[in-house]
């Protein structure tokens, strides 16, 4: 007979040798904004898989909540809909989805209605019965931005953010404010309800494999560190580039712009990646210490000198012809928002003191890439007969989130031949080469590490804010000037010729994604 | 998803060092056609390798098969393939090779494999491994598949042993009681270089996986440590050397707290091969709890937790009926040796 030991076991030893993430407690996770597009393009997609993959707890739960007229049967299916059509893993597999489907149920009301706050409290109350949620809860704002104050605000007035055992989480999509202002009205407005650890803010893009490999690459490689400094980067060129352009955002993006849009969030997450130093360790707090430091050391912008901004106009891309910004759908026809920037910074600290930052985000531009660029310094004196040290490409270490995710060096090597000359070849590292499996997508991750209670990949309020400080300083200098003739550039082209002339008269260009 | 497929080489040679030199042309693409820009531009790139693989098959027919693995197991695991063939007839003694380069595109990323077949006949059968090293690509891990049930007794398993990193058997092969306790032996040798990988215990990490989950909750938790049994329901059908190390692996895992759990085998003509049932029994102050993970068909496993007469939770989840290249690939990205492994297969075999 077994013999029954005399003091609780600490830990689950079934898990050891299990290469895989603990599973989160059972918890109901409510979602506001269920009927939207994020919902079902990637929240319901992505807890398909991780269900499908045994990652999420028995009894976990979903509450859509919206005010779309909809049943519950008609919600469930819908998201069915959604998952089919979604889900990065086909087919679905029907027997899964029904046992996730199981937990999923609907409130409809207005987010402002304090009475559908009761209904909501009830049915969570059901499920920590029921499905032995014990009382556990995420809530993920999929909501316009607008909303999230007032969801805030009854969730605490209601008692729901409060109310008995168990943990509460608060998922806040980007974008998080608007400026500083009211990026610090938003984040009081949480801290009067939740805790800093209990808000997770997302950037999708710290959850991508690829942004977490740059760490990686970094931190795990001992022969990258010692030359990832002043000493031996000559610059770094950190783009991300879409050639699509606003599709049906039109009304979004006139308040938004490429500054918001992308500068405030993935270009600054991917510099503060590129420039921070080793964290002690991988926790949360260790982490975005070392990013914020990168945050607070940018240099004061000269936004005359240092920043570009660009509207595309009509163009060709990809071998078909694309209006102008101000022609598209819920566009001012005379628009004078960016669509473009490119800005020049430098960090005050020992490892990049007076190295220069090229960052660059655009639409409309001719390709799709995501790409981080450290250009290494020449040597400083070729002993080879006849080739100057100018002739050669300088070593360029490429890191490209997206596409073709991976890696390349650009090395010169010598030409075959009884006379010495030089050439720049690349060597390439396809992450999918060696690693050819499906990527889950970023937001299975992040899901998953929400319910965890790890918010490593998230954003912190410091964090936050200081990209908003960063993005003041360029709008208010913006403001003290009148706009570029726009458009600026045509769709198709890498930005408006100003963007080029940033970089080149320092004596560079711009790399080519 | 585009394939290419091209073979850059296959010509037959009895020589290491002229074996070598084809595997540098095929590796490097400088064959006919050398000087052209394709060509070129393939020399200049550095091309993804992650492992040394040697596979041992038995005869002939069995080579097509395990070729054809190979083939879609280098589309996740680039690598250089050395497929052995050692024939101890009484043929005249005869080494032959075969070299070739295999290049797909997939999803837009071009991915290059080496193979050499190495068929021997007579003396040189039995000293294969001599011919094996000096083609492995330095500094990558080496591993040795052994399809089948290895020749224990065959001098050329110790000596491919020596110079692998990991041994990959599949249990489910046939393995008996005799062939676990020679497998444990193998992995418990002093001085040991290779570990010991087993695509049945890789088939086992969802069973493992959806066990531990259930014990992921502190409340029960509390209820891991009073288990008093455990039933596992197998095919009577073939090996049962998965329902073994399952059961060992449970058994194994409570060992390491003082807690022995008797394991309930259950055969049964009615239920397809492998395992098909896992109940994990419970009891004490905490009263009594089972809690059940039932494979059926179509790759699910349904899982349930009854505590006294109540049942509190359900699921379905996916349970991968996965292929051998896939078994395989997994097994290739874990390091060093498996304590776990060897621990519940020492149990299965008590």
């Amino acid at each position: 007979m077994a013999q029954a030991v005399t003091t609780p076991l600490s830990q689950n030893i079934l898990r050891d040798g299990l290469i895989l993430p603990r599973t989160p407690d059972p918890a109901a996770m409510v979602i506001f904004g269920a009927s939207g597009d994020l919902t079902a393009r990637k929240l319901m997609p992505a807890l398909y898989n991780l269900a499908l993959n045994r990652y999420l707890p028995s009894g976990f739960s979903v509450i859509g909540v919206a005010d779309t007229a909809l049943t519950e049967d008609e919600y469930r299916a819908h998201m069915e809909q959604a998952v089919q059509k979604f889900s990065r893993t086909q087919p679905v597999d029907r027997a899964v989805w029904q046992s996730l489907a199981e937990g999923i149920s609907y409130v409809r009301m207005p987010f402002d209605d304090e009475s559908g706050y009761g209904r909501l409290a009830a049915e969570l109350d059901r499920l920590d019965r029921e499905r032995g949620t014990a009382g556990n809860r995420v809530f993920y704002l999929a909501t316009a931005p607008q909303f999230f104050s007032v969801i805030i605000n009854r969730l605490g007035s209601s008692g729901i953010a409060k109310a008995g055992e168990g943990w509460k989480r608060v998922v806040v999509e980007k974008p998080f404010g608007n400026d500083l202002k009211s990026a610090q009205g938003l984040n009081q407005a949480i801290h009067s309800v939740f805790t800093e650890q209990q808000i997770f803010r997302i950037d999708h893009y710290l959850g991508k494999e690829t942004v977490q490999n740059v760490l990686v690459f970094r931190f795990a490689n001992g022969i990258f560190e010692p030359i990832w400094n002043r000493r031996y980067v000559d610059h770094i060129q950190i783009t991300v580039a879409e050639d699509i352009g606003i599709e049906r955002r039109g009304k979004y993006y006139e308040s938004s712009g490429a500054l918001r849009d992308i500068f405030q969030n993935h270009l600054l997450q991917l510099l503060s990646i590129a420039a921070m130093e080793a964290p002690p360790n991988f926790d949360a707090d260790s982490v975005r210490d070392e990013k914020v430091k990168v945050l607070k050391s940018i240099h004061p912008i000269d936004v005359a000198k240092d920043v570009i901004r660009g509207q595309y106009g009509p163009g060709w891309v990809g071998g078909q012809q694309v209006p102008g910004y101000r022609q598209e759908l819920n566009v001012s026809a005379t628009s004078t928002t960016e669509t473009f920037v490119a800005v020049r910074l430098k960090i005050d600290n020992w490892r990049w003191a007076e190295t220069p930052f090229y960052l660059r985000t655009g639409k409309r531009l001719p390709s799709r890439a995501s790409e981080i660029v450290i250009q290494f310094k020449n040597p400083p004196h070729l002993p080879f007969a006849k080739t100057a040290v100018e002739e050669l490409t300088p070593n360029w270490l490429v890191m490209r989130i997206q596409p073709h995710e991976g890696a390349s060096l650009k090395i010169a090597a010598k030409i075959p031949g009884p006379v010495m000359r030089l050439r720049t070849v690349n060597m390439d590292f396809f992450y999918g080469s060696s690693f050819m499996v499906e990527s889950p997508d970023a937001y299975e991750r992040l899901v998953l590490d929400c319910m965890l209670g790890d918010a490593t990949l998230f954003a912190r309020e410091d964090e936050v804010e200081r990209a908003w400080g960063l993005v003041d300083r360029i709008e208010a200098g913006w403001a003290s000037q009148s706009p570029p003739p726009y458009p600026n550039y045509a769709a198709g082209e890498w930005g408006p010729p100003e963007a080029d002339a940033l970089i080149e008269q320092d004596g560079r260009r711009w790399r080519r994604p | 998803m585009k394939q290419n497929h091209s073979e850059l080489s296959a010509r037959t040679f009895v020589d290491v060092h002229a074996i070598q030199e084809e595997l540098d042309q095929v590796r490097w693409g400088l064959h006919d056609g050398a000087g052209s820009e394709a060509a070129q531009h393939a020399a200049a790139e550095a091309r993804a390798s992650v492992l040394n693989l040697i596979a041992v098959v038995g005869n002939e027919p069995e080579l097509g098969e395990i070729s054809s693995v190979l083939d879609r197991l280098s589309i996740t695991n680039p690598s250089r393939t050395l497929i052995l063939l050692a024939q101890h007839t009484r043929e005249a003694d005869k080494l032959e090779a075969e070299v070739s380069a295999q290049e797909r595109t997939e999803s837009g990323h071009r991915v290059s494999t080496e193979r050499v077949i190495l068929h021997a006949h007579g003396e040189p059968a039995r000293h294969l491994a001599s011919l094996a090293a000096p083609l492995l690509i330095p500094d990558l891990p080496v591993i040795l598949w052994w399809p089948g049930r290895p020749q224990f007794d065959n001098p050329l398993f110790d000596d491919l042993c020596e110079l692998a990193d990991r041994l990959v058997v599949d249990t489910d092969e046939g393995f008996d009681d005799a062939d676990l306790t020679r497998l444990l032996e193998v992995a418990r040798r002093p001085k040991a270089r290779a570990s010991i990988g087993d695509l049945n215990w890789a088939r086992l990490i969802a069973w493992r996986h959806v066990a531990a989950q259930f014990f992921d909750m502190p409340a029960m938790l509390r209820r891991l440590a009073q288990i008093h049994g455990v039933s596992v329901f197998h095919g009577r059908d073939g090996s049962t050397a998965q329902a073994r190390l399952l059961g060992g692996w449970i058994r194994s895992r409570m060992a390491t707290v003082g807690i022995d759990v008797p394991i309930e085998f259950r055969p049964d003509d009615s239920l397809e091969h492998g395992v098909r049932r896992f109940l994990i029994y419970t009891g004490g102050d905490e009263g009594p709890a089972r809690f059940s993970m039932i494979r059926h068909r179509g790759g699910r496993l349904s899982t349930h937790i009854r505590l006294g007469d109540q049942d509190v939770a359900e699921r379905t989840v996916r349970l991968e009926s996965r292929a051998i290249e896939e078994l395989l690939s997994i097994e290739l990205t874990l390091p060093g040796h498996d304590v776990l492994f060897e621990q519940a297969l020492d149990a299965a075999l008590r």
